[in-house]
């Protein structure tokens, strides 16, 4: 069977990716053969986007080699993976709108040595687009394109510089259904011309529509590879999330009071679209509710319109028997809602200030760090002495944030919040990127927070997480809680398949 | 000169710089400083009070320095005290701008001889100022310009409407009409000195608007250029402005500062410096014409000198009434001439200028 | 695993040299090597560059008279640093103190110049008070859409700079044109009472608003509250929203407070020094600001040295044409001074990040 094979296009052996603060690729290896649409699957952060940055000239591994059917070779620039004919179809567009399609396709290819005349261009483009049956104007502004005209314009460009192994990175993230169809039907004609597709997704349906094989990535390793014939939406969601599932001594839930109630929230999202359309939910005193779900499905807005950060379209969010919707972030806090934003390096530190300044970000306003109307550096110094002690963050307090690690940059922000005195926490991917030890760290702050009789909603793409830590988990999909269950009810399998949409009543 | 010397010297400099009082330096060789609000550049007011700096050192032997683009805030008063330090007692300060700067600094140092420029706005023992009658030439290429204009449009770019400029407009829309009782006078401002694009853009607008003539009252040569370029005349302003269209270029007031520079540093030597409000012009030689286009003719020639002639000896007043200005008002009545003073703080356009006037700036 | 983990919390290895130590060296490296740059063209066009050096370091600083000129021109600089410094610590980028000065001044003027009677421990306290108001308000201008529809402040606080160069050209053309000055663009002196007092030789009463200054704006930033939220805006906006800082409302503040010592320098400009409203009220004062609170870190004390070396920098250059340098030359010499330290520090900037990711990059390595 491994004879019949040819020889493959590209091989990736041993990659390994450091990045400050995370270990994205842990030694990886991956073979593209000729004519095969090769899924490369994996939650964020799984390492998909990194390795194939890195096969694509963006990134030098710090380890492990490239070969190009079979010759060795070191990737520089996306310019050199171009030349050795591989190819990126971005997922946000590299386009100049004002441009036609022709002029973007020859944008920055410098295979035409001698200098085209316009109508040559035009000719090629045509002729090029015709041969792959991609049907586009060539005459055409991208400006005036719709979006899955615009992919086929990136795939035009690729196919242009002679690519022959083409990196789809999460294509069908923009587009409309019948969009799909067609896009599917364009890399089917792809690889049957002896090219080789590498799909990227963490969409278990579409990846079972279109890949011939499918290769499963989680934490930065690859965690199984199988022909398509051999996979089931099953396999491959366990592989994605993981099977084993961290006993610990369960304490049964002293549940209590409602604490926090979200009802039939909507929102938008940073660029506009319905991030969250009709979520609801609750969470009481003592009890960890998770909510599980490949990330980008509106977990992180819902978060932060309980918050008060973002303005919710529609709904209501109850903190305590208070109506707190749309009231101000520093209300809802006072009222005791404690939050661990996704991103410590945008949100929930500055990373520019040092330990003692971040210690107090969310409570500087208050007795004792502000009193008479001035900022008091003792009592400031001594809370955040009280939690690097108390929370063993290894740092200085006079050390910018910034020189930190990524755990003990996130053990300070998940400290800083624990030492609010919450009745509520909400937590968004508190261990996203952290090590085993400081994802320890963090998990033993939620629990201990949790006996104390906090209400906690964490939010996490790793499922094993979630099922470790909660009482009830949740299943975020599309923007909306799409299943519930006891922990002690979960079932993996299923709940892989809800996080994927496969599991979606119709 | 060795390393170590070079030190050395630069140390004996720091040093005499930081000690030394600058009166206790010799007197033999006439130390001169003057003080410019623009670069010299090619042409224009600052490039001819250059021409006298030059002409100070050869004649006199006098060592001068100057300082370019000055602005006329307390920074003039800073190079004026450097400049006194080291050593400068006599000073050229060649903008109007610099006068009451100039009278503070002549209070602190009564030793320090200041010509300033006028129109002057006071006085002290050791201040005096220089002034153009530019109405004067600003006439004859009126005239000039009455002549030569085939469309019967005249244009003027102007800088800003001050008192230094009103004049001259007003003399040479007179001499415009002297000429030619048909010509219209068209002008334009651009409220800038010296900014060449604008300028000429300026200048443009003006030869759009039909005009074959361009003079102005700037100091670049952009409206020369613009002229040239259009293949239309042009008179220029403050220097000769001929080689930067020797086709286009009819003629323009020239100012020759050199012998009254000269004047006044030899008084300075003398102990007989006259503190006093000096207006040059024609009869005195500060102003002149450039050289005139050979394109004009003899019988203009003769007119032109004939004007000049007349207003040395006194026999024709550019200023006579009666004049009204552009809203009708009557400014100088029949039979009067106007004084000095009332020239030099004119606000007004003269009746049948077409162009904004400057109060309405 | 224990051992693994301990490898990467290693705190990174510290610099040798103390961080503010190297900032100075390196800044001071920037001025030789533009010194050394300059030299070259200096002696190009025929001049002795140590001795042109000397002239310029004899016009900032060598004489009581140089030292008094560089104090005052300093004044300004340092209010105007102050004023862009507290935006620019919010993440607010005021290209428009030129503008505020400049209206500030103006403000201070109308009252000097329609109440020239007033005892001066009426009308100064009263010129002060419109200062900072006319520059507030001339900030909030651009401020008020900033923080409410995100209009960006760079673009509109730079072009309000223009319009109130035009104010000036429109007052001192017009209704404030001293009638005695033949319509020169002067507005009449200000009357003795209008006039600040001098502390020392010419250096007037402006240094120790300027020095006050400093106290409270290193105060308001590094002891308050209200500072905090400043700091925390400017260097991490995301951060600030999170904390449920009052975003808008500190957009506001920090404009109109920035604007007010701006206001504040102008009104000292033309009630110290100028003593009349003319075109060139500064000569750039505004602008310089920018590049000084960026040399000093905007740290509001480094902002005093820095303000008086840079003020020492432009009457060095004054004095350096006054031995025939051509103007041109001079400006040469400044600017690269100028942009051969801000080159430095970039490339500061540069080697600590390199250095900070080195670091990381050997902790997590010995981690695998």
């Amino acid at each position: 069977m491994a004879d019949a094979r040819p020889p493959a296009l590209v091989e990736l052996r041993g990659i390994v990716k450091v990045f400050p603060g995370a270990l994205a690729n842990a030694g990886i290896d991956l073979a593209i053969y000729p004519g095969e649409v090769l899924a490369l699957l994996g939650e964020n952060g799984a390492g998909k986007t990194t390795l194939m940055n890195i096969l694509s000239g963006l990134y030098r591994p710090d380890e492990g080699e490239i070969r190009v059917v079979g010759e060795r070779v070191v990737l520089r620039s996306p310019r050199d993976a171009i030349e050795r004919g591989i190819g990126m179809v971005h997922q946000h567009f590299r386009l100049v709108e004002r441009f036609t399609v022709a002029e973007n396709v020859l944008l920055g290819s410098h295979t035409p040595r001698f200098r085209l005349s316009p109508g040559q261009v035009l000719e090629h483009v045509r002729a090029l687009g015709a041969r792959h049956e991609i049907a586009l104007d060539p005459r055409a502004y991208v400006g005036d394109l719709s979006v899955g005209e615009r992919q086929r314009v990136e795939i035009l460009k690729v196919l242009y510089r002679g690519s022959r192994v083409l990196i789809f990175d999460e294509p069908t993230a923009v587009l409309a259904p019948p969009e799909v169809d067609s896009l599917f039907a364009g890399i089917r004609r792809i690889v049957g011309e002896g090219r080789a597709v590498v799909f990227i997704s963490h969409k278990l349906d579409e990846v079972l529509r279109i890949a011939t094989r499918i290769v499963v990535l989680r934490h930065g390793r690859v965690a199984g590879a199988m022909p398509r014939a051999e996979a089931t939406p099953g396999k491959l969601a366990t592989l994605m999330v993981g099977r084993e599932i961290p006993s610990r001594p369960r304490v049964a839930a002293a549940r209590g009071s409602l604490r926090l109630r979200v009802e039939d929230v909507a929102a938008r999202g940073e660029r506009g679209y319905l991030a969250v359309d009709g979520a609801s939910l609750t969470v009481h005193s003592g009890e960890i509710v998770g909510v599980a779900g490949v990330a980008g499905n509106g977990q992180a807005e819902l978060a932060e319109t309980i918050a008060g950060i973002r303005a919710p379209l529609r709904g209501r969010v109850w903190l305590d028997e208070h109506d707190v919707t749309t009231r101000p972030a520093r209300e809802i806090r006072e009222r005791g809602l404690a939050f661990i934003p996704e991103d410590r390096h945008r949100q929930g530190l500055v990373p520019a200030f040092n330990v003692v300044e971040n210690a107090i970000l969310t409570c500087y306003a208050r007795a004792p760090i502000s009193r008479g109307g001035l900022l008091r550096r003792r009592p400031a110094r001594t809370h955040a002495r009280r939690l690097v002690e108390a929370f063993q963050i290894q740092a200085s307090l006079e050390t910018p944030v910034r020189a930190l690690s990524g755990g003990n940059q996130q053990r300070l922000l998940v400290a800083r919040e624990a030492a609010q005195e919450p009745k509520v926490l909400v937590a968004l991917h508190p261990t996203a990127g952290l090590d085993v030890a400081s994802t320890e760290a963090v998990h033993r702050i939620l629990l201990e927070l949790r006996a104390r009789g906090v209400a906690v909603l964490l939010v996490s793409e790793h499922l094993d997480e979630v099922l470790a830590l909660s009482d009830r988990v949740l299943v975020m999909y599309r923007g909306r809680i799409v299943h519930e269950r006891p922990a002690s009810h979960a079932d993996v399998d299923e709940i892989g398949l809800y996080m994927t949409g496969v599991g979606e009543p119709p | 000169m060795t390393r170590q010397g070079i030190r050395g010297f630069v140390l004996i400099a720091l040093l005499a710089a930081m000690l030394v009082p600058g009166d206790t330096l010799a007197q033999a060789k006439p130390k001169v400083a003057f003080v410019y609000t623009g670069p010299i550049g090619d042409a224009g007011w600052t490039f001819q009070h250059d021409i006298a700096r030059r002409h100070l050192e050869q004649a006199l032997g006098a060592e001068t320095t100057y300082i370019e683009s000055m602005p006329e805030t307390a920074d003039a008063v800073r190079v004026m005290e450097q400049l006194i330090q080291k050593g400068y007692k006599i000073l050229f300060m060649t903008s109007f701008g610099y006068q009451k700067l100039s009278l503070e600094v002549a209070k602190k140092h009564p030793d320090v001889f200041i010509v300033g420029t006028g129109p002057g706005i006071g006085l002290a023992p050791n201040v005096k100022t220089m002034y153009g009658r530019i109405w004067e030439p600003r006439y004859l290429t009126g005239l000039i310009a009455g002549k030569m204009t085939k469309s019967n449009t005249v244009g003027f770019v102007a800088a800003h409407p001050t008192p230094g400029v009103l004049p001259g407009i007003n003399a040479f829309a007179l001499g415009v009409w002297a000429a030619n009782p048909q010509a219209k006078v068209k002008v334009v401002w651009t409220r800038t000195w010296y900014d060449p694009p604008k300028e000429k853009a300026a200048a443009k607008a003006l030869i759009d608007a039909g005009a074959d003539v361009i003079a102005q009252h700037q100091d670049s040569p952009a409206p020369v250029q613009a002229a040239a370029e259009a293949g239309k005349y042009a008179i220029g302003n403050n220097s000769n402005m001929a080689p930067f269209g020797p086709k286009a270029f009819l003629t323009g007031p020239v100012y020759d500062w050199r012998p009254l520079d000269e004047a006044n540093v030899k008084a300075i030597l003398a102990g007989q410096f006259k503190s006093e409000d000096y207006y040059g012009g024609l009869s005195d030689g500060l102003l002149s014409l450039a050289p005139l286009h050979e394109a004009i003719p003899d019988s203009v020639k003769k007119m032109v000198e004939q004007a000049r002639q007349d207003i040395i000896s006194g026999k024709l007043q550019v200023f006579k009434g009666p004049i009204k200005d552009q809203e009708g008002t009557l400014r100088v009545p029949a039979g009067e001439v106007m004084s000095l003073k009332d020239i030099t703080s004119t606000r007004w356009l003269v009746h049948g200028i077409d162009g904004p006037s400057p109060t309405a700036q | 695993m224990a051992d693994a983990t301990l490898a990467i919390e290693r705190p990174a290895p510290r610099p040798r040299i103390p961080e503010w130590v190297e900032a100075i060296l390196v800044r001071l490296a920037g001025i030789v090597a533009a010194l050394l740059v300059c030299a070259v063209l200096l002696l190009l066009q025929g001049y002795h560059p140590l001795l042109a050096y000397a002239d310029m370091a004899v016009g900032a600083f060598g004489s009581r008279f140089a030292i008094e000129q560089t104090l005052l021109k300093a004044i300004p600089l340092m209010l105007t640093t102050l004023g862009v410094t507290l935006t620019f610590t919010a993440g607010l980028w005021n290209i428009g103190a030129e503008g505020q000065l400049t209206i500030g001044a103006l403000a201070a003027a109308w009252l000097a110049l329609n109440h020239p009677s007033l005892p001066a421990l009426v009308l100064l306290p009263g010129m002060v008070l419109l200062g900072l108001l006319g520059g507030a308000l001339w900030a909030l201008v651009p401020a008020v859409p900033r923080a409410y529809v995100g209009m960006n402040e760079v673009i509109s606080t730079l072009l309000l700079n223009y319009v109130a160069l035009l104010v000036v050209d429109y007052l001192v053309f017009g209704s404030w044109a001293d009638p005695t000055a033949f319509n020169f663009p002067y507005s009449p002196a200000f009357s003795d009472t209008a006039r600040l007092p001098m502390l020392f030789g010419d250096v007037h009463l402006g240094l120790v608003f300027a020095l006050a200054a400093t106290v409270v704006v290193a105060a308001a930033l590094g002891h308050t509250p209200w500072g905090y939220e400043i700091r925390t805006s400017g260097a991490s906006p995301g951060a600030a929203r999170y904390a449920g800082m009052p975003v808008t409302r500190n957009i506001l503040v920090a404009m109109a407070a920035s604007g007010a010592l701006s206001g504040l320098a102008g009104m000292a400009e033309v009630s110290g020094m100028i003593f009349r409203v003319q075109q060139g009220l500064s000569p750039g004062y505004g602008y310089s600001a920018i590049i000084i609170a960026w040399l000093a870190k905007l740290n509001p004390w480094a902002a005093v040295p820095v303000a008086i070396l840079f003020a020492g920098l432009l009457n060095g250059g004054f004095a350096l044409q006054t031995s025939k340098v051509p103007a041109a030359i001079t400006y040469m010499i400044q600017a690269a001074i100028l942009f051969l330290v801000v080159a430095g520090e970039s490339l500061l900037a540069r080697v600590r990040r390199a250095r900070a990711a080195a670091a990381q990059k050997a902790a997590l390595g010995g981690a695998r």
